[in-house]
């Protein structure tokens, strides 16, 4: 039911309701029925110094003029009015208030009765109201002109039109609560001038709570009626009030506390507090009895008199009954307690409880826990007996804290209502303000061109045409007579002009990435998110900026949300309906091409040596689009670059094959037509040479590695991102792996970007040390999450993204990866948004097929390997002197011995793997080396497996199901073979013992202690083969030098190597081959 | 307020899952808080979202002065809440004086909790003899008067002190969320929280406790995770973050996230 007029000028101040008079004036001029929100916001745009267009004003889009923008509201205004019904019958007096408006002006009301300042006041006018009258309904508020504007605003009705106009009803909000110029976040957060008062506003604890305050009883609040400001005495009533375990135990440092006043608001029979069933009880104390009794003398006198004092109370008792409080706890369960006056103690009052039921309760209180535990230790059915119910007491009473405040809290203070604290109201407007998808940087490139030109050369008239079409048709004819304008406005309004087309064109570039682009880099756009975070302000000085500078536009408006809903322009989709035709037909060339790329591909493995292979440059790598202004609508060449590779016979696979180029005019091709083809970041140049290089820096994986040269080649033809799962042991190879591709595809290490999804997961020193070359890795203490991370370095370029221990992804992670799977997009949580097209993705788990395990009978594992630590070695010498009386007697060089037997027996046969064996076998039997390879067998890898994952994920089965699925749809998945490091060790032993033989000649042996073994080993599994063969040729060959011109070595000598503890220095620590061998 | 009270506290339950995960705020924040925990727990858990009555998105005249002197009420309206959606057991993590509510609900309804998540708890702010609970009695009343003299600059200083890492957004977000809160509720709990003395009951406790501490928190020292752990009554955990700031579901939402993942019962 419409309100009549009358009836809602009541809750409006003297400009809100002359406000309302002219929307109802507004209403009746158009023969409306009813005066709506609509009207009311037309009377408020028509006031004189109208607050709100004021607020209009200061959020007006940069994108168009300020009158270009009213206009359009004027217009949209008009026409949404001319929609209303009107009334068939005569001319209504006064069209009576619409629903709609009387609740905008209900809700701010109801808003205006919430704000501090007003608060008060009403709470006193509500206060004389019920004291002077009877009449207790709710005061009437009169609304304030700006709180009607922020609720009309949230009409949905009035928030389309403004939409309509390219304003946003939050924006207008904002701007309606801050009027002040400068803008800051502290007048954000509400210290607006239009509050500031005089004199400080009254506020709740200074209006009339003074001299009240302090002592136990009664704390009276201005409007709350009786404040006893004791939670815990009303909560013990509560207990009492219950039919079972009725007799509260206070439990709490401030339990005391708490019962004292307990025991005191019952007998000064304040009201109020205790529930109505217990007026009226009486209190008998027997603490100090008690005291006595067990204290010492063990006088129970006192207390058998006192209860038979409260039996007879009870007896005689008319009211509810009797609380006996036993005061603290503490004193029973004492040290020195009289264990026979606490026996009698407990079993007394256990029996008044039994016998009295109803009509007694106890009370006590116990500062902790611990002394309630003792007391139950002694008596474990005083629980029961006492029919105990153990309430806890966490604070004190209100009022013992200190005086409760008065003073006036802060001078200004404006709840920003609903919309600024609701939290999906944030949520849209950072989305809104991330959507936008970034552009590459060729098309960015372009788009600066454009944008350059336009802004040197002036209006460029199809551009302006395309600025003009994209404009909706009413602002079109608004245009003119915004132009007839006076100059000095017409000025102003050219560098608005200027900037819509600037966002035309930026809309125009984004349309054509998005289309055809795949590859996301960094443009300009990507780092006006951030500064969209910050709040406002921004947007502020973005507007101050675009008034001034003409030249800045294309960044300024970039992020300008009114402008999300403008079409790219018909001349801009004319144009990408004919690239898509481009792109067909060149599709059709590239497939051609693709064919014989694939055959080429699929034969390398196998190929041992280089035949010349024809390969196309996988198409997208260089094909070049033509440079074209907008406006030239001639015919575009279009090249696409044919690499024709010479390669694979040339031995470094990493310099760049020559090329030459076939350019091609497309042949299907009309005439305006503008084309572009992927710019594919990486290109398998030739897959042959690719695998050599990975094969030559990673060992032991040629399997795998020519599956994902195969997969990658495949896939790039077709330029899709790549998914490959890499399975299986061998976590450093397939870090390598990843780091070579990153840097032959695209051209640096730096293109690897790292995250480690098993983050609990401890570095060991060797993949520490590996991960120095990694330089874009996440980690943890980062703030953003992985996806934020993801999203911010894939944005800047193609990447290949290493994801270690992907089956241990987090949902939200699982989630990401799988949208961009599907969609080829990578989101984060804020919205940003990247293209992930000539992204690799690579993902491991150490997890094998269910049915596969790695246990094997290897003496070095992989687990070992890494956990190495560099240390300095130390070459020691000593003889094979069977009369040695120290080796008689250490179990040491008793192993010693043992080796040397063996080595000297058959030290030329080529099974020096054997005698690693004794040596183990030795170490066995010696306990002092238990802890070397003995406990690492593979079994050990099962166990930590298993173990990881029985306590690593909350949701292991759910996770699990999750990595089969993702494994399901991946590109490839390819499995990696244990790393053998035995025979690796086998090698070095071998290159270290000829290394000797080069140095003494003679047939002296050499033994390798199994930690420096491991050390070597991770060495060799870090860097390369020839690093370490370099090693030995200089730093061991040196040290052998030098030890047999020091002891001059024999054939009974024995060579070992042994780690040198505690005289490591940093620069040996540092890597794991140390520059320098001690000699000892 | 009976009745309404679920659409008072804004209660909200997302996701879905078997197990219900309660995800309750602290002082100062309200449900938004959670927002960048939330997506990592919705698709196996529902989740349960309100506000504490004292949170700026709640209507201020639901603030009973008489009756929120002591967080038992709080701990009425959790129970409520957990009774009014029929759950029978859910976990619980709770921050600030949430996860003090969250061991006062669990004394109460110990059947109700499997296990209780605490993130910045503290048993007692104020020192005592004994006890290092990181403030004393003149610093409270300081930070008190400052808070009336000038509830908008007394957010703006605090904001950054309680996030305490150098990140922009969680202070701004905190800030507001501080900010939205009425100046006097803001005081009145304060003081309430000041009050709270939970030592002497942490025994009672006999539900599971993982206790998540960061490294640096201007509200609670470390060692008072190690006295909780210590004092809880049931099987308890600390889980350090190496991190800086009392809210680290704001400053470090990522790394909760995991922890919070580790510390959920399996």
């Amino acid at each position: 039911m419409p309100t009549p007029v009358n009836a809602a000028r009541q809750c409006l101040t003297q400009e809100s309701a002359a406000a309302l008079d002219e929307a109802v004036a507004v209403a009746r001029r158009r023969g409306h029925g009813q005066t709506t929100s609509l009207h009311m916001v037309s009377s408020l745009l028509s006031l004189p110094n109208s607050p709100l267009r004021e607020a209009c004003a200061r959020t007006r889009n940069n994108a168009y003029s300020t009158r270009v923008q009213f206009k359009a509201l004027e217009l949209s205004l008009s026409v949404s009015l001319d929609r209303l019904p009107s009334s068939q019958a005569s001319k209504i007096e006064e069209p009576p208030v619409s629903n709609s408006l009387m609740a905008a002006i209900k809700r701010s009301q109801a808003n205006q009765r919430r704000q501090p300042e007003n608060f008060t006041f009403y709470q006193q006018q509500q206060q004389q109201q019920q004291q002077y009258s009877s009449c207790s309904s709710i005061p009437v508020v009169k609304v304030e002109l700006q709180n009607l504007i922020l609720s009309i605003l949230d009409d949905p009705l009035v928030s389309r039109v403004f939409g309509e106009a390219g304003f946003r009803s939050c924006d207008i909000k904002m701007a309606t609560l801050r009027r002040g110029s400068s803008f800051h976040p502290a007048h954000l957060l509400g210290c607006t001038s239009r509050y500031k008062r005089p004199s400080p506003p009254l506020f709740l604890c200074n209006l009339n709570g003074l001299g009240e305050v302090g002592g136990n009883k009664g704390f009276s609040f201005p409007f709350m009626g009786c404040f006893s400001g004791d939670e815990n005495s009303r909560r013990i009533g509560e207990i009492m009030l219950r039919d079972k375990k009725r007799c509260p135990l206070l439990l709490g440092v401030s339990a005391c506390d708490a019962l004292r006043s307990f025991l005191e608001t019952v007998q000064r029979k304040i009201k109020g507090v205790l529930p109505e069933g217990l007026s009226g009880l009486s209190v008998v104390c027997v603490k100090d009895e008690i005291l006595r009794c067990l204290n010492g003398d063990g006088d129970d006198g006192p207390l058998k008199l006192r209860f038979e004092e409260v039996e007879r109370m009870v007896e005689s008792c008319t009211g509810p009954g009797i609380v006996v409080s036993f005061g603290d706890l503490k004193v029973l369960g004492g040290d020195d307690a009289n264990i026979d006056g606490l026996r009698y103690l407990v079993s007394k009052l256990g029996k008044l409880v039994e016998v009295y039921g109803r009509k007694l309760w106890l009370i006590g209180a116990a500062a902790t826990y611990e002394v309630y535990y003792k007391i139950l230790n002694q008596f474990p059915t005083i629980e029961e007996d006492w029919d105990l119910e153990i309430l806890p007491i966490t604070s004190l009473k209100f009022s013992v804290g200190g005086t409760y405040p008065r003073s006036s809290l802060m001078e200004s203070f404006v709840p920003l209502g609903g919309f600024f604290s609701m939290p999906p109201e944030t949520k849209s407007t950072s989305s809104n303000a991330c959507e936008y998808v970034v552009r590459c940087h060729l098309c960015n490139e372009k788009y600066e061109q454009e944008v350059a030109a336009l802004s040197n050369g002036g209006l460029c008239a199809s551009v302006s045409e395309q600025c003009q079409s994209s404009l909706p048709s009413w602002m079109q004819t608004a245009e003119p007579r915004a132009q007839s304008g006076p100059s000095s406005i017409k000025g102003k309004d050219d560098s608005l002009l200027l900037s819509a087309k600037v966002i035309g064109l930026q809309k125009k570039w984004d349309s054509i990435c998005q289309q055809h682009h795949f590859s996301q880099t960094l443009s300009k756009g990507y780092t006006h998110q951030i500064p969209r975070f910050l709040g406002f302000q921004v947007a502020e000085d973005r507007k101050e900026k675009a008034s001034n500078n003409n030249s800045n536009n294309s960044n300024e408006s970039s992020n300008e949300q009114g402008n999300k809903k403008v079409l790219s322009s018909s001349s801009t989709d004319l144009r990408q309906s004919s690239s898509l035709k481009g792109l067909s037909s060149s599709d059709m060339l590239s497939k051609a091409n693709n064919l014989s790329v694939l055959s080429k591909s699929s034969e390398i493995p196998s190929e041992s040596n280089g035949v010349k292979s024809r390969h196309f440059d996988s198409l997208n790598a260089s094909i070049n689009g033509g440079r074209r202004s907008p406006t030239s609508v001639t015919s575009v060449t279009t090249d696409i670059g044919l690499g024709i590779i010479s390669a694979s016979t040339g031995r470094e696979p990493k310099t760049p094959v020559d090329q030459s180029r076939f350019v091609s005019k497309c042949p299907s091709q009309s005439s305006s037509c503008y084309y572009r083809n992927n710019q594919m970041h990486y290109d398998v140049k030739d897959p042959k040479s690719l695998y050599k290089a990975l094969v030559e820096r990673v060992y032991q994986q040629e399997e795998a590695i020519s599956a994902i040269i195969d997969t990658i080649t495949t896939k790039a033809i077709s330029c899709r991102n790549v998914w490959i799962n890499f399975r299986g042991p061998d976590r450093l190879g397939k870090k390598k792996i990843g780091l070579a591709l990153a840097e032959i595809l695209y051209g640096s290490t730096e293109s690897l970007i790292y995250v480690d999804l098993n983050f609990p997961n401890e570095m060991t020193h060797t993949e520490t040390l590996f991960n120095r070359q990694v330089t874009n890795k996440y980690d943890l203490t980062m703030r953003g999450t992985v996806v934020d991370y993801l999203v911010e370095k894939l944005s800047k370029k193609p990447s290949i993204v290493f994801l270690e221990n992907i089956d241990k992804a987090d949902l939200v992670v699982q989630n990401s990866l799988f949208q961009a799977m599907k969609t080829g997009r990578f989101t984060d949580l804020r919205g940003r948004e990247v293209n992930i097209s000539n992204c690799i993705f690579l993902g491991t788990t150490r997890l094998l097929e269910s049915s596969q395990t790695i246990c094997s009978g290897k003496k070095y594992t992989e687990e070992d390997i890494l956990r190495a630590k560099g240390s300095s070695i130390q070459i020691m010498i000593t003889f094979d002197l069977n009369d040695d009386p120290t080796a008689e007697n250490s179990p040491q060089s008793d192993l010693f011995l043992m080796n040397k037997r063996k080595l000297v027996g058959r030290r030329t046969s080529t099974d020096q793997s054997e005698s690693l064996e004794v040596t183990k076998r030795a170490h066995k039997a010696s306990n002092s080396y238990l802890d070397l390879n003995l406990p690492a067998e593979g079994s050990e890898i099962c166990d930590t497996r298993s173990g990881e994952y029985s306590d690593s994920d909350s949701s292991s089965e759910n996770s699990k199901s999750w990595f089969e699925d993702f494994d399901g749809q991946i590109d490839r998945t390819v499995d990696f073979k244990p790393f053998d490091f035995d025979a690796l060790a086998e090698k070095l032993l071998k290159n270290m013992s000829e290394c000797l033989r080069n140095v003494v000649g003679s047939e002296c042996s050499i033994e390798i202690e199994p930690k420096v073994m491991q050390q070597l080993l991770a060495a060799t599994y870090l860097y390369c083969d020839k690093r370490v063969e370099d090693w030995i040729r200089n730093v061991v060959h040196r040290a052998f030098l030098e030890a047999n011109g020091k002891f001059g070595l024999n054939a009974r000598s024995i060579v070992k190597l042994d780690r040198c503890e505690g005289a490591a220095s940093e620069e040996q620590l540092e890597g794991l081959l140390p520059a320098r061998i001690l000699i000892k | 307020m009976g009745h309404s009270l679920l659409e008072a506290l804004n209660v909200r339950v997302v996701g879905s899952g078997d197990r219900i995960l309660v995800l309750a705020h602290g002082f100062g924040t309200d449900q938004s808080a959670w927002q960048r925990i939330l997506p990592f727990f919705v698709r196996d858990h529902r989740v349960v979202l309100y506000d504490l009555v004292c949170a700026g998105s709640v209507n201020p005249d639901y603030f009973d002065f008489r009756r929120y002197t002591t967080l038992d009420a709080y701990v009425d309206d959790l129970l409520y809440i957990l009774d009014a959606l029929r759950i029978e057991r859910c976990t619980y993590v709770g921050h600030s004086i949430s996860a003090t509510i969250g061991i006062l609900a669990s004394i109460r309804r110990p059947e109700l909790f499997t296990k209780l998540v605490l993130i910045g708890a503290s048993p007692r702010f104020l020192n005592d003899k004994n006890y290092h609970g990181g403030f004393e009695q003149s610093e409270i009343e300081k930070v008190f008067s400052a808070m009336e003299a000038n509830y908008a600059a007394w957010v703006n200083g605090f904001a950054p002190l309680a996030v305490g890492a150098d990140v922009p957004e969680a202070v701004r977000e905190f800030s507001r969320t501080l900010f939205n809160m009425r100046p006097d509720i803001t005081l009145f709990v304060s003081r309430t929280v000041f009050n709270i003395d939970l030592r002497g009951v942490l025994g009672l406790v006999r539900v599971p406790c993982s206790i998540i501490q960061t490294a640096k928190d201007v509200s609670v020292p470390a060692s008072v995770a190690t006295y909780l752990k210590n004092h809880l009554g049931g099987r308890s955990t600390v889980h350090m973050l190496d991190i800086e700031g009392h809210l680290p579901h704001l400053s470090a939402p990522n790394l909760l996230a995991q922890e919070l993942r580790r510390a959920l019962p399996r």
